[in-house]
């Protein structure tokens, strides 16, 4: 009866300490993440050129973006983290609103002209077309589970975005493992997005092939079309304007598979880097629809007031618009190769300094660096100021020519300046403050951390942009 | 290219011989230390996916989801 009594007690000991065990490991555990988070994002972009891709490589690149995200980060328990994301992006575009340069809406015939059949359009005004503005809305769900010794963590999400032209739905998966103590991580990321275009045309191009090729009907009608003397055609004639070729877009199809690795790793007490390498592959319709091609081998005509066609490529145009040759093709695979390095330095408790390199390579011709620096100066335990800087560098695409220096007889064509040959420098300055007790409160959310930055973006093409950004990150009490 | 990245990733795995603790990464784990863009930047890098014909690389985005690149 001893026996048994000792056994007893020695088993229910043991299972009484195994679950002891179990329940310290609980208690011990550090939750991945301690309470909900949301992180709120807005920032105003605002840019101007000459050399909008819409009109053909030529004319006003105006352009401002507002958006704003919100992420809500949930903790579901101490492994798994629950994150939804929701972006709005509303923009006003110059050249986008030149898809019709005359007004009206892009589908059909409206626009506006003079009491005497003069078209206003103009490369270089902002027209009353609908592709004016647009609204780019996303959506993203995620999950991640880490283990219980927190050295892997695996990930899934799901993405939705549309805009009026383009939709595209999202699905990733990713993992992460750390070894050597924390000090070294791997990781692995693969995304496919399967997106499609609801394509807009440059007015006079669709109206060219849904009236079967009739100058006097739809946007033509009534409308004189004059060519580069000034000399308005015979639409009836042997010699007009056509586009180089009768049918628009092949597939309305754009799919992207992305692998992306990732090395980290922890140098000393003082400095870690990262590399990461992508691999991306794209087939499917990859030129922009609404981007307009002039070949240098094609004769010019125009609509609006034929005394400003020897002014056409200056600012000082209003009034005269040159129909295009052709949309803007290209190949309908690309292959993307990115190898990004990243690292850091805590020089002292007043500097740190961040940086980061970027090679690209693309089978368009494409390869570039980026450059950047990042030096944050505490200015006391909660404020600290960054002063940035960035330098671009790409080579042009093989199909990329300026505007009427490209050739009808070339297979791929563009006029669009983002795939030309240029450099750029960014200067930023940032603040950033962070409170860890969070004692700034709105509703149930304590304020941790507002980061404001503003940085200015000039390219030697001409284009000049600035953006200015606000974060702000909140928990829950 | 790939050798001079090659050989950077061999000399951070010789350098991970001598582990920092957990209890040393104090500076490590300063914000600013952290092995990638921060949030607040994220349309400013969406407007250089946009400007420029490169993209990816920094952990996020490499292209999809919208017509821009």
């Amino acid at each position: 009866m001893k026996k048994i009594t000792l056994i007893a007690v020695l088993l229910f000991t043991s299972i009484g300490y195994s679950q002891a065990s179990q329940d310290s490991t609980k208690i011990y555990k550090k939750r991945v993440l301690e309470t909900a988070e949301v992180d709120i994002i807005s920032s105003l972009y605002t840019q101007d050129g000459d050399n909008a891709a819409v009109t053909g490589g030529i004319g006003t690149e105006k352009l401002t973006d507002l958006a704003t995200s919100i992420t809500i980060s949930i903790p579901l328990n101490d492994d798994d983290v629950f994150t939804l994301d929701g972006t709005i992006s509303a923009y006003s575009s110059a050249s986008s609103s030149n898809t019709n340069p005359f007004g009206g809406d892009d589908d059909d015939d409206e626009g506006n002209y003079s009491a005497n059949g003069i078209s206003f359009g103009s490369p270089w005004i902002e027209s009353s077309g609908a592709s004016k503005s647009d609204v780019w809305v996303n959506g993203d769900i995620g999950y991640s589970h880490s283990s219980d010794d927190r050295n892997s963590v695996a990930g899934a999400n799901i993405s939705f975005a549309k805009e009026y032209d383009y939709t595209s739905f999202g699905l990733g998966g990713s993992f992460a493992k750390l070894f050597n103590e924390k000090n070294t991580e791997i990781s692995a990321k693969a995304t496919i997005y399967i997106d499609s275009w609801q394509p807009i045309y440059p007015v006079e191009l669709k109206t060219y092939i849904e009236k079967n090729q009739n100058l006097n009907a739809g946007f033509f009608n009534g409308i004189n079309i004059y060519n580069q003397n000034g000399i308005a055609i015979d639409k009836n004639g042997a010699t007009v304007w056509s586009p180089l070729k009768s049918s628009l877009i092949d597939t309305k199809s754009r799919n992207t598979y992305s692998f992306s690795l990732g090395f980290s790793q922890i140098l000393s007490k003082r400095a870690q880097f990262s590399v990461f390498l992508d691999f991306v592959q794209q087939n499917g319709w990859l030129a922009n629809p609404m981007q307009r091609v002039c070949f240098s081998d094609r004769a010019n005509y125009y609509i609006g007031n034929p005394t400003s066609i020897p002014n056409y490529t200056s600012s000082s145009n209003k009034d005269v618009f040159q129909l295009a040759d052709d949309i803007e093709r290209m190949p309908q695979t690309r292959f993307k190769v990115p190898v990004g390095l990243r690292f850091n330095y805590y020089i002292n408790e007043l500097v740190n300094v961040r940086t980061y390199y970027r090679y690209y390579y693309d089978d368009w011709g494409v390869t570039s660096h980026t450059a950047s620096i990042e030096l944050p100066v505490k200015i006391s335990d909660r404020l600290t100021l960054y002063p940035t800087y960035r330098y671009y560098i790409q080579t042009a695409a093989d199909y990329f020519a300026p505007y009427e220096q490209l050739f009808s007889t070339d297979e791929f064509y563009t006029s669009d300046y983002d795939l030309s040959k240029f450099d750029s420098n960014q200067f930023g300055f940032g603040i950033s403050y962070t409170d860890i007790f969070t004692k700034g409160k709105i509703w149930k959310l304590g304020l941790k951390n507002v980061d404001l930055k503003y940085s200015s973006y000039k390219r030697n093409t001409g284009l000049s942009a600035g953006i200015i950004s606000a974060g702000f990150k909140f928990v829950m009490d | 290219m790939i050798k001079k990245l090659s050989l950077l990733v061999l000399i951070g795995s010789l350098t991970s011989c001598v582990a920092v603790k957990e209890y040393e990464k104090v500076y490590l784990n300063d914000p600013d230390m952290i092995l990638a863009s921060k949030n607040a930047h994220k349309f400013e890098t969406s407007f250089q996916v946009y400007r420029e014909g490169s993209a990816g690389a920094n952990g996020g985005k490499s292209g999809g989801g919208c017509g821009c690149n």
